[in-house]
């Protein structure tokens, strides 16, 4: 029970990394790379946000989403939009999203150093639970609360909202998007901002679970926000959470039955079998090529 | 001097050598992140495998490590391959990543591997052999730059259906450049064990990937120096750093980052498009008369297409229904019908783009259904599409030479011995494709890229590709559309000459005028059953026909409208749209269309 609750926890963090992920993605067609950077700065400026603004780790997390939206801005802006048209532009924003990575973690090592670092002692309210006999703190609570919240808000917001069925015109067709008045360009800057600030409150999040934050801690997730988007379905916003919770539940499981050291072997097993067999995911549409 | 520079230049090497496992399959436009697998399976089977550099050797031990490297990694490249090759752009990336990263943690829980620690492999590559085996691999690309088998990478590369429709066997092709991106990733690997002395499973890892596809790309994945421009970017920027005295740790990343971005934001092609890229024409030199084809053709009269019964669905509607039809050498069929009609559909089906849901079809031999699209081209059919799929970023010549491809013999093997009958051979398939492109008019053009021409200028190139493999049946969709009345005139005395020749065209197009004039039968479609067959002026008087157009029989007494070719939009049925006596007996070469071609997409990405 221990174990399902941790799995559980934890991949929702992985949900809400994915997602931002996916997100891109599926209206886009483009991968960010510099996703995961966004990932790890966030939590080096939570903690800062802690540490020397004198937040609480509550009061920290909105600041740190509106952070995470500025990156995006930045990351479409300089990474992407100017690669607009091109016929490359699939390689090279996979590459430009790679360099401004790089670009971002060394400002991050620049201002924090390569160290670890830490919440400041005191920064985690002890309340903790008893559920079906096994312990759960109300941070972990809370990061499920905050993950699903999130992920519900994205949800209604594409579905329901104006702007949300401008992102799902552009997903549609960029072009026919336009001609009928649905301004591209904002649309996929916000696309960009919302994708980058969910990566940034996983990040926060993440760096809360384990109270460490890392300049590597990026490159770690990357992989598994990779494999959760294909076994979920790429663009698949559901499928996102369905795969990270998956593969959250795999981890806890792996480590607890097979050893820690062949955690990634199940992840990747699973995701090669799912592309092999389902690749448009668990729940992915097919997509029917013209000629 | 050089002793100085030593590492860094066996570096430079090794990043060139892995970031060409990469070019092996960017250039055919497939994105994987496997090759640091590849490099690992070979690096340590190669390591542990080799005998002791004592009993045999130095070099003799660096030989055999290789050579069970690269086996390993062309393997590895097999067994991945195989199942992954239907998979696509990020797709076949993840799928890649995933098997490096399940490779990597396979070998770290291994005894013989040594771990984390790592394994222990002495050093005997020098950067000498470093270089030489680099230049081995650039000599290798830069021969298969020009070669039939190059072309066609990049052709499936630009547009994999249209290279598919040229013949190209897609399948067999991508699987071949994977197989030696593993081979050039398990050379990369073994090369990089026996100079760092002690490898880890961690030292192929995704940033390792990441770093070998970042290198190809910066320094040009369209051209075969690329890699190496790359690598020597990518290895010399923290050296001038170094030298230059930026000691803080973040500074020298922060810069190597920036100046990849500015690379990959301002030099589209990467580095290797600083580099002016030589066109080739054809030289005089040779007998034009030894350039036939060695193609076959039926005999005029012979059935080339058989159509029995043929339907297609779409999720319950019937695109084509009941298509019973027969086109014999020597005809020129045009397939006209309102649009929705099933026209595009059915020539689909009849090149075997799209399987159909019934019925059957036998098209110069071939069974439609089950015959892969590069097997009925190469049984004689080709065509062109409705909306032009030319090879972009090829000269308008490249573009004709890889519709050559069937025609022309299998020439890499060849050039990479510099055997001269390779050239000979590549003459004779730019000689075929200049005479191509002199035939639709186009000769002064062959340098150019594809997407700089003009519309309808791809159109004729779209043609000129298609005759270029010599086919006995030319499928032309829509190729009138966006054509002036002089060009479409043009166009149809090129038909007219082309059918004198015996080639049997089957061609949709909406210019009724053109088909009336140059077919010598025309067929009409209507909701996906043929509704009229016959001469066109059998066709231009059939009620049906005009019903079909028009919307309505009764208020169109005078079926010559049809033949004068209206302005009426046929979508629009209305009897208003009947034209003014005065455009009937006009000439046919001069009407109008009767629909407005649907060119709306031209310039969609």
């Amino acid at each position: 029970m221990q174990q399902l609750l941790n799995g559980i926890f934890i991949g929702s963090i992985y949900a809400l990394f994915a997602i931002g992920f996916t997100l891109v993605f599926g209206i886009l067609d483009r991968l960010n790379l510099a996703h995961p950077a966004v990932f790890a700065a966030s939590a080096f400026v939570g903690i800062e946000l802690v540490e020397r603004g004198g937040l609480s780790l509550w009061a920290a997390l909105p600041l740190v989403f509106v952070v995470g939206a500025v990156l995006g801005l930045l990351i479409e802006r300089l990474a992407f939009r100017p690669l607009k048209g091109r016929a490359d532009a699939h390689f090279a924003g996979l590459i430009s999203s790679i360099a401004l990575a790089g670009m971002l973690i060394a400002l991050l090592q620049w201002r924090y150093g390569p160290d670890t670092r830490r919440f400041p002692p005191g920064s985690f309210p002890d309340t903790r639970f008893e559920v079906f006999g096994a312990q759960v703190t109300l941070v972990q609570v809370v990061i499920l609360a905050v993950s699903l919240a999130l992920m519900v808000g994205l949800t209604y917001m594409v579905t329901r909202t104006r702007l949300g069925r401008g992102m799902r015109a552009v997903a549609e067709n960029p072009t026919a998007a336009r001609v009928l008045g649905v301004n591209v360009d904002r649309v996929t800057a916000v696309t960009f901002a919302i994708s980058s600030a969910l990566g940034a409150v996983a990040g926060v999040l993440f760096a809360i679970n384990v109270n460490t934050a890392q300049l590597g801690m990026g490159a770690a997730i990357e992989l598994k926000g990779l494999a959760v988007i294909i076994v979920g379905g790429m663009g698949s916003l559901p499928g996102a959470l369905i795969g990270g919770l998956l593969l959250g539940l795999a981890e806890v499981f792996a480590v607890q039955y097979i050893g820690s050291s062949w955690v990634d072997v199940i992840a990747f097993g699973l995701l090669f079998v799912i592309l092999l067999l389902r690749p448009q995911g668990l729940l992915g549409a097919r997509k029917v090529r013209e000629v | 001097m050089l002793d100085q520079y030593a590492t860094t230049l066996t570096f430079i090497a090794l990043g060139a050598i892995f970031a060409y496992s990469f070019y092996a399959v960017l250039i055919a436009g497939q994105l994987s992140l496997g090759q640091a697998g590849f490099a690992s399976l070979a690096a340590f089977s190669g390591a542990y495998l080799a005998p002791d550099r004592a009993d045999v050797g130095d070099v003799p031990a660096l030989l055999i490590a290789v050579a069970i490297g690269m086996s390993v990694g062309a393997l590895a490249a097999v067994m991945l391959g195989l199942p992954t090759m239907h998979l696509r752009g990020v797709f076949l990336a993840i799928a890649t990543l995933g098997f490096a990263e399940a490779v990597r943690v396979v070998l770290l829980n291994q005894e013989w591997t040594g771990g984390a620690q790592g394994l222990g492999v002495s050093r005997i590559l020098t950067v000498g052999m470093a270089w030489f085996a680099l230049a081995l691999v650039a000599y290798w690309f830069w021969r298969m730059g020009r070669s039939r088998y190059g072309r066609a990478l990049e052709a499936i590369r630009e547009d994999e259906l249209a290279a598919r429709a040229m013949g190209i066997d897609v399948g067999r092709h991508r699987l071949a450049a994977f197989v030696t991106a593993g081979a050039v990733a398990g050379l990369y690997g073994v090369l990089y064990a026996y100079y760092v002395r002690l490898i880890a499973p961690d030292d192929f890892d995704f940033v390792a990937a990441v770093e070998g596809l970042v290198t190809a790309v910066v320094g040009g994945s369209t051209m075969f120096l690329g890699p190496l421009l790359g690598s020597g970017f990518q290895t010399i920027v923290p050296e001038v750093q170094r030298a230059v005295g930026v000691e803080a740790g973040w500074i020298r990343p922060f810069l190597a980052s920036l100046l990849l971005l500015v690379v990959i934001l301002f030099l589209p092609g990467g580095l290797a498009s600083l580099l002016p890229r030589r066109t080739r024409m054809p030289s005089d030199a040779g007998d034009a008369a030894d350039d036939r084809t060695g193609r076959s053709h039926p005999a005029a009269g012979d059935t080339v297409v058989a159509l029995a019964g043929l339907g297609k669905e779409y999720g319950g509607v019937h695109a084509v229904r009941g298509v019973d039809l027969e086109i014999r050498a020597g005809e020129v069929v045009g397939l006209i019908g309102p649009n929705g009609a099933g026209k595009t559909t059915l020539v689909n089906m009849i090149s075997g783009l799209v399987p159909p849901s019934s019925g059957t079809a036998t098209v110069l031999g071939a069974e439609i259904g089950r015959t892969p699209v590069h097997r009925i081209a190469a049984a004689g059919v080709s065509r062109t599409f409705q909306h032009s799929k030319l090879f972009n970023r090829l000269s308008a010549l490249e573009n004709v030479l890889v519709g050559a491809h069937l025609v022309s013999r299998p020439t890499f093997l060849r050039r990479l011995l510099w055997l001269p009958s390779a050239r000979r051979d590549e003459q004779a398939a730019l000689r075929q494709a200049a005479r191509c492109l002199e035939r639709v008019g186009l000769a002064d053009l062959a340098a150019s890229r594809a997407e700089a021409l003009s519309y309808g200028d791809q159109r004729r190139l779209e043609i000129a590709r298609a005759l270029a493999s010599d086919p006995s049946l030319l499928i032309l969709d829509e190729p009138a559309a966006g054509m002036n009345h002089v060009e479409a005139g043009r166009l149809s005395e090129l038909i007219t000459s082309l059918a004198r020749d015996g080639l049997t065209i089957l061609f949709i197009e909406h210019n009724v005028g053109m088909v009336l004039q140059t077919c010598t039968r025309v067929v009409v479609l209507n909701f996906g059953e043929v509704i009229a067959s016959g001469a066109p002026g059998e066709i231009a008087a059939d009620p049906a026909v005009i019903e079909a157009y028009l919307g309505s029989a009764e208020d169109d007494a005078d079926g010559g409208s049809l033949a004068a070719g209206t302005a009426a939009d046929p979508t629009a049925g209305s009897p208003d749209g009947v034209p003014p006596p005065a455009a009937v007996n006009v000439d046919p070469a001069a009407a109008g269309t009767l629909e407005t071609p649907d060119t709306t997409r031209r310039n969609a990405p």
